[in-house]
């Protein structure tokens, strides 16, 4: 075993804030709000949440105008035929601060594209889309997309052309958004499954859209490393 | 306010198997605006917490949609929810909220929501 490879640690500091949550967790642990086992569970619960009832969503008001109708009017009431119920599943319940039970889907058009962000911190639609990707949460992100929200979406792949509008929605009081994009070419006859495939995380977001072939499942690429440590 | 004790857990019972903003529905009284009203983002002083974003204050913006009712996050950050508001969804023109926002995307719009204490008619 080589010596010059002497591993650094992966992370040598944690923030403020971390250092914030463990002391308030154990403090609630030892006040008896809650258990050390019901925080596990809890974030055990949390890690199985994801995009996938969002996409369903998507998927199905694709294929069925009414739907689509009762997405866009009572998102909320059409998450239900996903399997989410906002009022009293877990995580949102009874609304804690961090999750409303306002859901607001908002409708792309070939001519207007929307595309969310929290700029006061990180409101997410969690019980549909599961936890925000690590980007959103950045000040990067939150400042940037709502003054230059089209260079922003070229960083990401997405370049618009001028006669689309863009619609940047900064989600911040207590409706949460998730996009309904336009349905792509190259789909016609195709199942909710199918459709539901290509919905990915991103396109529900508004930072992409979405593209027959294009799934959450795709191979990553796998390059070899340069200098492979030797072991 | 002057309770000699204080429930901390009003929230919870309002709003379990109900929902929040839902749990406020009714309790703001009359709207004072309608969709398609012209309105400006007060620059009311903002103490200790709020959730209009400076970038909007001063800006005229249309209204889009009644939202739902509910306290004012001001407020709310206080476990005050004694006196709900009207929220809206409101559109701005990206022009008038940057001034350098490139003249080609003169479409370009935001939408954010507001309380009625932030806006006014125009």
């Amino acid at each position: 075993m080589a010596e010059k490879h002497k591993a650094a640690p992966m992370v040598d500091e944690i923030s403020d804030f971390e250092v914030l949550e463990i002391a308030v967790r154990e403090l609630a642990i030892e006040k008896g709000l809650f258990t050390a086992e019901d925080h596990q569970l809890w974030s055990e619960y949390m890690e199985t949440v994801g995009p996938l009832p969002a996409a369903r969503l998507v998927a199905k008001a694709w294929l069925d105008p009414e739907f689509k109708k009762l997405a866009v009017t009572d998102g909320v009431k059409a998450s239900l035929e996903v399997g989410i119920n906002w009022i009293t599943d877990m995580p949102s319940h009874f609304g804690t601060p961090s999750d409303y039970c306002n859901l607001r889907v908002m409708e792309d058009t070939p001519t207007l594209k929307h595309v969310v962000v929290c700029t006061l911190c990180s409101c997410y639609p969690r019980p549909i889309l599961g936890q925000s990707p690590e980007w959103y949460r950045t000040p990067n992100y939150r400042r940037r997309i709502v003054r230059w929200p089209r260079q922003v979406l070229s960083e990401f792949g997405l370049t618009l052309p001028e006669e689309v509008e863009v619609r940047v929605e900064d989600s911040n009081q207590k409706s949460r958004f998730i996009v309904l994009p336009v349905r792509p070419e190259g789909t016609e006859g195709w199942s909710e499954d199918q459709l539901a495939e290509i919905v990915t995380r991103d396109c529900l977001i508004g930072v992409a859209v979405p593209k027959p072939g294009k799934t959450a499942t795709d191979k990553r690429p796998v390059h070899p490393a340069i200098n492979p440590v030797d072991h | 306010m002057s309770k000699t004790h204080f429930d901390r857990e009003h929230h919870v019972k309002k709003a379990t198997d109900v929902g929040d903003p839902q749990c406020f529905k009714g309790e703001a009284g009359p709207a004072k605006f309608k969709v398609g009203d012209r309105v400006r983002v007060r620059d009311l002083p903002s103490l200790f917490y709020s959730r209009t974003m400076v970038y909007t204050r001063g800006a005229e913006c249309t209204i889009a949609e009644l939202v739902y009712e509910s306290p004012p996050a001001e407020d709310e950050a206080w476990d005050n929810c004694d006196n709900p508001e009207w929220f809206y969804s409101v559109i701005f023109h990206q022009k008038d909220l940057w001034p350098e926002y490139p003249e080609a995307y003169a479409d370009d719009t935001l939408e954010t929501e507001l309380s009625e204490r932030w806006l006014e008619a125009v």
